[in-house]
């Protein structure tokens, strides 16, 4: 190699790195910009930010790695995904999301820890016309963050805004679509939402096109939640960055990707929140280890890692807290596909689950077998329904007298597959089938949105899934589930005396008679075994002694301003 | 030769153009192609005709996919690159911007930790050579290059958050030292590569006339080693440094999945799995583009080197 | 001194055309490289023959609480997983897949592709040569994770309609699905795998063609095929074979990748991947390290043993291929 040639290669090299260096600049210098241009509302706040936290990162470091170190201070860290979408009620479809609205926003009515309604905005109701018309009457002092008071106006205005067409809410008709006028105005028919009417300052009539007897548990849904007009039109598209809501705490910090930090409103009506602070932490590695390195004071922990917590040993038994959700595991089976369009089929299936030792060994009994569809924890839950106990014998003799019986055709079970799920359970459910009925069942996996698409269209013939609560309610269990003329119906099960029972529980204004009816339609609908139901879902999460009053609810509701930090209890 | 040289570099950032205009209209064509659809993860099993119409002509999804494709470059060249449906909205500039800086920020660190790391351990190799002391370190790199990254990333937590108490894993961003830990699971088993290339180098710097030379002009080892043989051998490392930069950007799924670290590998994953068509297309344009940079770069360099391949992109080009 | 003798067996071997496998003959010498070639072959042997050699089924599981999780015992010689398998049968199994996945990769890419690509770049140069490497770069430039996700989110419904058609319709039976599984993440592999290959070969013939004798044979007027073959591909296998078996670890933690993400072999099939990923995380490991050792030290033996192998013959001809 001559000096020259040295001295040209160097050139093409540094030639190289500039160029990567001028892109990289560009990527970067570009960001910038974008930065300070989309986030106009929320600049002065979060940059505040990182200084706080910055400081408060060295406050824990300096501190002695001891368990009052965490417990200091009078905040909560827990773990927290990227919201999926802007903090817009009327956008919000993913629970991560969910989860931050309902603290930073609030409807006329909410749900309290034991999942009742409670009042929010509204303090009182009446209901009228067979429970086709509702009243609400408004309290008097509920105002947004900015000190701005709530009428029943902001109110109409959050509804209308639901419903406008142009803002594309994948939620409002699924909750709001019972009032009239919204599908109207949705469907871009009407201008206005006929059934939400202005009384008076404080109070607010809402008409529905049927009774609907969970028309209160819709409104705790995000999509009814009250928005600030005055805010929204100002800054259409900035104002989610810094929303103005009238919920228990105010967002202070959102640095995506990184955290949110919530921070209490001083004038909630309901009363103050206790907690100084909540850091919702966006990223990061293992909940467990962060939790067994006392960084968080609440995590979750995944399936595959039970074994490592529940059993004797562990160092993070004692901290263990089952959460039981609204919510249930089952398979699904195709009534209409072979083998499954025969009832004895279907029953021999779920005699021959023994779902009991599945709980035992892979889930350290920390699931509640399902014995019936509705969660112990719903309202309206009975114990009286029984569902198909694990009988082999049974199982093999219902087979044998099957349609199916030597000729059974080929089975296939689809899970969403996806990184972070075995598929455990099924494999034991798979080999139990085979051990019981001499059945040989295969199991596939597909990702979660071709799942999504082939479970609308009816295609599988067994599948795995779950259910969890919109509302908590009879009707959002087994009138989506099983009414033949629900969408979400995907095994295709139809039964008259199914659909004429949840019919009429649906405008029932008796809660205990209603009750009574979605009971005999459930014991009905698990003796037909369209589904096996085998597990009631719990959440399994790890609290810090310190952290008092944590709510062990199973579903979204405003929790945080009951929790508080005892650093005595460490 | 330098009017050559720009000739050369033009004609190769010329022909880059339709390469980037083709494998932009492969990865189109691959994802709309696939029968994976936005509009169905984004209604869920809300999913209604009306709604997913609706939607479809919101995003422009129910146009033919030629115009399709038109608008999408059409809009490019405008610096707009879409907007991503799994994040409701947001445009995706918006949703990759940050996360790019991220994975630069921390692909930045792990290639400065590989290559520091690498250079002296294979310097020292070739000084090492022919004594048991090579193989040896050689292989012991080789041995941390051989354990897969999804196990390093159990075992290093276990013991330096949990029985030395000395990292936290908590996410703070790239700046916080909380991030050395991914950094350094992400570099370490690059080193073996530099070490190799490095002490492949230096052996064959070492044997050049100009260092029996300076060995029979009787300077000391150790100048000659310095002076000598590693600044002549550090050249062709340059290359493969050059070699490495777009993989700054894709950088580690495992580490930023393992390690809940926001960067473009983990938002890529997610991306096909909703799957979130512009997003996609962005994130695989943008790597391209970089990539090609580096290869003509590259090129370049070894066109000064080998007439050979000089002769032939230019025939080519 | 040695430094100066070794030196001169490579430059020997940059010149000779004679002692052309004089490469593998060093190599032989070289007792780190026995040892590993010695490792590698009881992995290739137990997974070839893992029916014969596995003691359990490795499928076969026991589901009680006395079973799950289960140390290393007589009965389970590396203890069980959660629903009571066997995981020595596993790892062994696991070996299969991976053994069977670098063959598939190294034959269809590596060896059809990479090699004959290579050879007819070199070979034609002019406008081939500059078509071959192109497309190699583009290639290269296409994040392979990325389409694999691709494939596997969007065909997975249509794969399992062939693999249950063929299972009915084929002598395969049961094998059908996992070998499809298999063939496709190994179709999707070997566009990629060839570029480094071909690349290598490539600058091979183009040196070689240069030689005395191969310009005399071509004055000569010997066939092209005759010359490809009697003269430029002895030339070319040696530093070619040396190139493959350095990127082998490469070739076989794809696979791992790809079943930790769950995308590799068919969910049921055994794969080093998916046992590490079902071994769970830190606190799991402080509870049960064997779930995790057993699927990762012997991986990393493997992957350890191709990488030494692979250095080992690099370091015999690493001066020339490193100027390319």
């Amino acid at each position: 190699m001559s000096n020259r040639t040295l001295a040209i290669m160097m050139g093409a090299v540094a030639l190289l790195i500039v160029a990567v260096a001028v892109v990289f600049i560009l990527v970067l210098s570009g960001g910038d910009d974008d930065d300070s241009s989309s986030v106009p509302a929320g600049t002065s706040e979060a940059s505040s930010g990182p200084e706080d936290s910055g400081n408060r990162s060295e406050d824990r470091n300096n501190a002695s790695p001891s368990v009052s170190g965490i417990c200091a201070e009078n905040r909560i860290i827990v773990p927290g995904d990227s919201p999926a979408t802007v903090f817009d009620p009327i956008q919000v479809g993913d629970a991560s999301t969910a989860e931050y609205t309902a603290e930073i926003f609030g409807g006329l009515v909410s749900l309290d820890l034991d999942l009742n309604i409670v009042p929010d905005i509204a303090e009182d109701w009446e209901v009228s016309d067979g429970g086709r018309v509702y009243t609400f009457f408004l309290r008097d002092d509920v105002v947004f963050h900015n000190g701005r008071r709530v009428t029943a106006d902001d109110v109409k205005y959050s509804f209308e805004r639901a419903a406008d067409p142009a803002n594309f809410s994948p939620t409002v008709l699924d909750y709001l679509g019972d009032i009239v006028g919204v599908r109207d105005k949705f469907n871009g028919v009407a201008d206005q939402v006929s059934g939400v009417e202005v009384i008076d300052e404080y109070t607010l009539r809402i008409e529905l096109d049927r009774p609907v007897s969970y028309f209160l548990h819709q409104l705790t849904y995000t999509v009814a939640y009250v928005v600030d007009r005055e805010q929204i039109e100002q800054d259409p598209d900035g104002w989610t960055r810094n929303p103005n809501g009238t919920g228990p705490f105010r967002l202070k910090v959102w640095r995506p990707l990184e955290e949110i930090i919530l921070i209490p409103n001083d004038r909630y009506h309901l009363g103050p929140p206790k907690l100084d602070e909540v850091k919702f932490s966006l990223g990061g590695g293992s909940l467990l280890t962060r939790f067994e390195n006392d960084e968080i004071h609440v995590a979750g922990v995944p399936g595959i890692e039970l074994a490592g917590v529940l059993t004797g040993e562990s160092p993070l038994s004692e901290f263990y807290r089952p959460v039981p959700q609204l919510s249930i595991f089952y398979i699904g089976m195709n009534v209409n596909e072979p083998p499954f369009d025969d009832p004895l089929v279907r029953q021999a299936f779920a005699l021959a689950s023994n779902r009991e030792a599945i709980n035992e060994v892979l889930f350290y009994d920390a699931l509640i077998v399902a014995d019936g569809i509705l969660p112990p924890t719903l309202p309206g839950y009975s114990a009286d329904v029984t569902s198909y106990g694990y009988d082999p014998d049974r199982a093999g003799e219902l087979l044998s007298r099957s349609r199916y019986a030597g000729n059974m055709p080929r089975i296939i079970l689809t899970y969403s597959g996806t990184a972070g799920d075995s598929p455990d359970r099924l494999q034991a459910l798979q080999q139990q089938w085979e051990d019981a009925l001499g059945v040989e069942v295969e199991i596939e996996a597909i990702e979660w949105s071709a799942y999504l698409r082939e479970l609308r269209r009816g295609t599988f013939q067994m599948y795995a899934a779950g259910w969890i609560a919109d509302y908590p309610d009879p009707e959002n269990f087994l009138g989506k589930l099983f009414a033949s003329d629900s969408r979400l119906n995907h095994t295709g099960y139809s039964n008259e005396q199914v659909d004429a029972l949840l019919e009429q529980a649906a405008t029932l204004q008796d809660q205990d008679a209603r009750y009574r009816l979605y009971h005999k339609a459930e014991q009905i609908i698990v003796d037909d075994a369209p589904i096996i139901p085998t597990f009631w879902t719990i959440g399994h999460y790890l609290v810090r002694d310190c952290v008092q009053n944590w709510p062990d609810v199973g579903t979204i509701v405003p929790k945080y301003r009951y929790i508080e930090i005892d650093a005595s209890r460490e | 030769m330098s009017q050559g040289l720009a000739g050369y570099i033009i004609r190769r950032l010329f022909w880059a153009v339709p390469v980037i205009l083709s494998v932009s209209i492969l990865v189109f064509l691959l994802v709309r192609l696939a029968p994976i659809d936005p509009i169905d993860s984004l209604l869920g099993l809300r999913y209604d005709e009306e709604m997913a119409e609706r939607l479809k002509a919101k995003y422009g999804y129910d146009r033919p996919l030629h115009i399709q494709y038109l608008k999408y470059v059409q809009n490019l060249f405008q610096g707009d690159l879409g907007v991503s449906t799994r994040h409701s909205d947001f445009s995706v500039a918006e949703v990759v911007i940050p996360k790019v800086r991220v994975s630069a920020g921390m692909g930045v660190m792990a290639i400065a930790l590989a290559f520091g790391l690498g250079i002296p351990v294979g310097v020292y190799a070739a000084l090492m050579r022919g004594t048991p002391i090579d193989p040896l370190t050689i292989g012991s790199w080789l041995l941390i290059d051989s354990i897969p990254v999804f196990v390093s990333a159990i075992w290093v937590p276990w013991f330096l958050a949990l029985k030395l108490g000395w990292i936290h894993l908590a996410y703070e961003g790239v700046l916080h030292p909380n991030i050395l830990v991914p950094v350094l699971l992400m570099s370490l088993p690059g080193v073996a590569g530099v070490a190799r290339l490095m002490r492949a180098s230096v052996i064959q710097v070492i044997s050049e006339d100009y260092v029996r030379t300076a060995r029979a002009k009787g300077l000391r080892e150790h100048t000659v080693v310095i002076t000598h043989v590693v600044r002549n051998a550090l050249l062709p490392m340059i290359t493969v440094i050059g070699l490495s930069l777009p993989g700054i950007f894709t950088g580690s799924l495992f580490i930023e999945l393992i390690f809940g670290i926001p960067g473009i590998a983990a938002e890529a994953l997610a991306a096909v799995r909703a799957p979130d068509y512009d997003v996609m297309l962005g994130l695989s344009l943008f790597i391209f583009v970089l990539f090609i940079l580096a290869n003509i770069a590259i090129d370049i360099a070894y066109g000064f080197i080998d007439p050979r391949v000089r002769v032939g992109a230019a025939k080519g080009g | 001194m040695i430094v100066d003798a070794r030196m001169t067996e490579v430059s020997e071997l940059e010149t000779s055309g004679e002692s052309r496998w004089r490469v593998l003959r060093l190599l032989l010498r070289k007792r780190i490289a026995l040892i590993c070639i010695g490792v590698l072959l009881v992995f290739y042997v137990a997974g070839f023959f893992a029916p014969l050699v596995a003691p359990h089924d490795p499928n076969r599981q026991e589901l009680t609480v006395e079973a799950r999780l289960q140390s290393p015992s007589s009965q389970n010689l590396l203890g069980t997983d959660r629903l009571g398998r066997d995981l020595l049968s596993r790892v062994i199994y696991a070996s299969r897949t991976t053994i069977l996945f670098t063959i598939a990769v190294i034959v269809t890419g590596g060896l059809i592709l990479g090699l004959g690509l290579g050879l007819l770049s070199g070979y034609r140069g002019g406008w081939v040569d500059n078509l071959i490497m192109r497309v190699g770069e583009l290639l290269g430039g296409i994040p392979t994770l990325f389409l694999m996700l691709v494939i596997a989110a969007a065909y997975r419904q249509r794969i399992n309609d062939l693999a249950f058609w063929m299972k009915d319709n084929t002598f395969l039976g049961d094998d059908a699905r996992p070998l499809l599984y298999f063939l496709i993440i190994v179709g999707v592999a070997v566009p990629f795998a060839w570029v480094g290959s071909a690349r290598i070969v490539r600058s091979q013939v183009l040196a070689i063609r240069e030689q005395e004798y191969v310009l005399a044979a071509e004055a000569l007027g010997v066939s092209t095929v005759r010359l490809l073959f009697r003269h430029i591909l002895p030339g070319v296998l040696p530093v070619y074979i040396v190139g493959l078996s350095a990127s082998m670890a490469g070739i076989a933690g794809a696979e791992l990748a790809l079943s930790w993400l769950g995308l590799g072999v068919d969910p049921t099939t055994p794969s080093f991947g998916t046992m590490i990923f079902e071994a769970g995380g830190v606190r799991t490991f402080q509870e049960y390290p064997h779930l995790l050792l057993v699927g990762a030290i012997p991986i990393i033996l493997f992957l350890f043993a191709w990488n030494l192998l692979g250095d080992a013959m690099v370091d015999l001809v690493e001066p020339r291929t490193f100027r390319r």
